[in-house]
């Protein structure tokens, strides 16, 4: 093997350098073609008038806020319906485990634009017309991810023993939810959250299909007029969701070490 | 885990004790049942029972048999190959990307690569279809580069919106999510295998046929139908580009729902929908159970 592993010392640069052209060839293209603008007799120039183009859509920020607004409220439905339930089948219910596993695997099977078209046929009109709606499903999409984050985050972790051992040295349930059970479980239902909360910017399909507008759908309907301010805002929702991954495996990496060092 | 449950506790015999026991047990799960039945079961039953019925409201499946004839057939066609092959050209360099990473790669590398696989997976979409535009459009960055090199790829008939030009969008998605959901099987071939294969003198060449190979197949064919299913179904990608000109059966449910075509049934729309579904399910379901089986060694 170690000859092989010799053999093999070249193929991690080469891999890195054709996964980074493989990124950076459409992400670059993009970027020159974002700051593309044409001059008064024609000629193609550059400048920041693409985006000050986006800067002055009061769509811009309407969109975008009403985007975070949902995400927002989704991550809120996560956390009052999704993360007790899994504890609770860690904590007493672990019969019911295999059967809730399979239920909330169920969304991943269903293809988005056929839920889309059951929701507009069944759901009553009242719903139809609130943007809540659209949190409300959005916990449902990311629910086969969110149930396995929470439950490998679980599995790990004597749920069960360190809350009996609480409840044994007299703690009161109050005290165990809040001494016990949420500290250990931090790390796991911030992952949930953060899925959670990308899944619910990006979601195209859904949104669409039920003919609400959000920011990934401003960008499709402003690809129609502007196609160079579509691509400006791609890559501007992108270099965004790269910069939140960005400092959060930074944070999680130092809020790693410090926990290795402290034990 | 049944029998675990019931041993430790000892109250199964009294058969009333141990109902309501469980019922007590249940009772907090029952609101995430409840959501799920409503925003989820019950709209998916509604689009079966109105995939059955005519226009009069009749029980009928003049809906399926509208479906299997053209244009719909076509369009079925069309996604089936098109989840097909991007997940076929996707899922084997996604496969030898993850394994270098996976054995050379740092743990700091492997986090990374990782995390920007589930930005470019989940999020893409749509931003990808437009920097695809810029790039590869006929007003494109590399297009342009490439002509002032003296290539034209435009005289040779290529075009980013035909057939060809969805697949190798679709890429884009299906390369990083064959990276995240493989890594996992690669973590699991332990260091231990190797050395011990090594040690009873295997070769490599008979260490991957004989051992590697037979332990990633599973995962890899789970993998590939994963990538099936999300090629199949994906509708930000191509409804972004506006590919009019392809029949694929997301983009046709999307402009039956969005009323600009008029069909003689009103409820074919529902019918692709069940469509979708059944072929969905076919890659899906031995994807959760090949899963399921190769935790088991996984852990």
């Amino acid at each position: 093997m170690a000859a092989m592993r010799n053999r093999l010392s070249f193929a991690l640069p080469l891999t890195l350098a054709v996964a980074s052209l493989f990124i950076f060839l459409p992400f670059g293209s993009s970027a020159e073609f974002s700051f593309r603008s044409y001059s008064q007799d024609g000629k193609l120039m550059h400048s920041l008038a693409p985006y000050r183009w986006i800067v002055e859509q009061p769509e811009f920020l309407s969109h975008l806020l009403l985007s975070f607004k949902i995400a927002l409220f989704a991550v809120i439905f996560t956390a009052i319906l999704v993360v007790p339930s899994v504890a609770w089948l860690h904590l007493k219910a672990q019969l019911f485990r295999p059967l809730v596993e399979l239920i909330t695997l169920l969304p991943l099977v269903i293809p988005v634009v056929a839920l889309s078209i059951g929701v507009q046929t069944a759901f009553p009109d009242w719903l139809q017309s609130t943007e809540y709606e659209l949190p409300l499903m959005y916990v449902v999409l990311a629910l086969p991810f969110t149930f396995r984050i929470l439950d490998n985050g679980l599995q790990a972790i004597p749920l069960k023993t360190i809350s009996e051992a609480a409840r044994g040295l007299g703690a009161s349930w109050i005290a165990t939810i809040f001494y016990v059970i949420a500290p250990v479980m931090r790390r796991a239902v911030a992952g949930a959250f953060f899925l959670t909360f990308a899944l619910s910017l990006g979601e195209f399909t859904l949104t669409s299909l039920l003919h609400w507008d959000t920011f990934p759908t401003w960008v499709t309907s402003v690809s129609q007029q502007n196609i160079i301010g579509a691509i400006a805002l791609s890559v501007f929702s992108l270099t965004f969701a790269f910069l939140v991954v960005f400092f959060a495996s930074l944070s999680s990496s130092r809020s790693k070490k410090r926990m290795d060092a402290t034990e | 885990m049944t029998n675990s449950y019931v041993s430790s506790k000892g109250v199964s015999r009294k058969g009333g004790t141990f109902a309501r026991r469980n019922l007590i047990i249940a009772a907090p799960l029952l609101p995430l049942l409840a959501y799920l039945g409503f925003f989820f079961f019950w709209p998916m039953f509604a689009v079966v029972v109105d995939s059955l019925k005519n226009n009069d409201h009749q029980w009928s499946f003049i809906n399926f048999t509208t479906i299997a004839q053209k244009p719909y057939s076509t369009a079925f066609q069309n996604s089936i190959l098109l989840g097909a092959l991007s997940a076929l050209f996707a899922s084997i360099p996604g496969a030898i990307f993850a394994y270098i990473i996976e054995v050379r790669g740092s743990e700091r590398l492997k986090g990374f690569v990782t995390s920007l696989s589930g930005v470019l997976a989940n999020t893409g979409g749509v931003p990808l279809a437009f920097m695809f535009i810029a790039t590869f459009g006929a007003q494109g960055s590399a297009i342009k580069i490439l002509k002032a090199l003296g290539v034209d790829l435009y005289s040779g008939g290529f075009t980013l919106f035909s057939f060809s030009g969805i697949v190798f969008v679709y890429l884009y998605f299906q390369i990083p999510l064959m990276v995240i959901i493989f890594s996992p099987a690669l973590h699991s071939i332990r260091s231990e295998w190797r050395d011990a294969a090594k040690n009873l003198g295997a070769t490599p060449k008979k260490f991957w046929t004989t051992v590697g190979i037979p332990l990633l197949f599973p995962s890899f064919a789970a993998s590939f139908l994963l990538l099936f299913a999300s090629g199949f179904a994906a509708y930000a990608t191509a409804r972004a580009m506006t590919v009019g000109n392809i029949a694929l059966v997301p983009l046709v449910i999307g402009t039956l729902v969005d009323g600009n075509v008029q069909v003689d049934q009103a409820n074919v729309g529902k019918s692709l929908a069940v469509g979708m579904v059944l072929i969905s399910a076919l890659a899906m379901i031995p994807y959760l159970i090949i899963q399921r089986r190769a935790r088991r060694w996984q852990q």
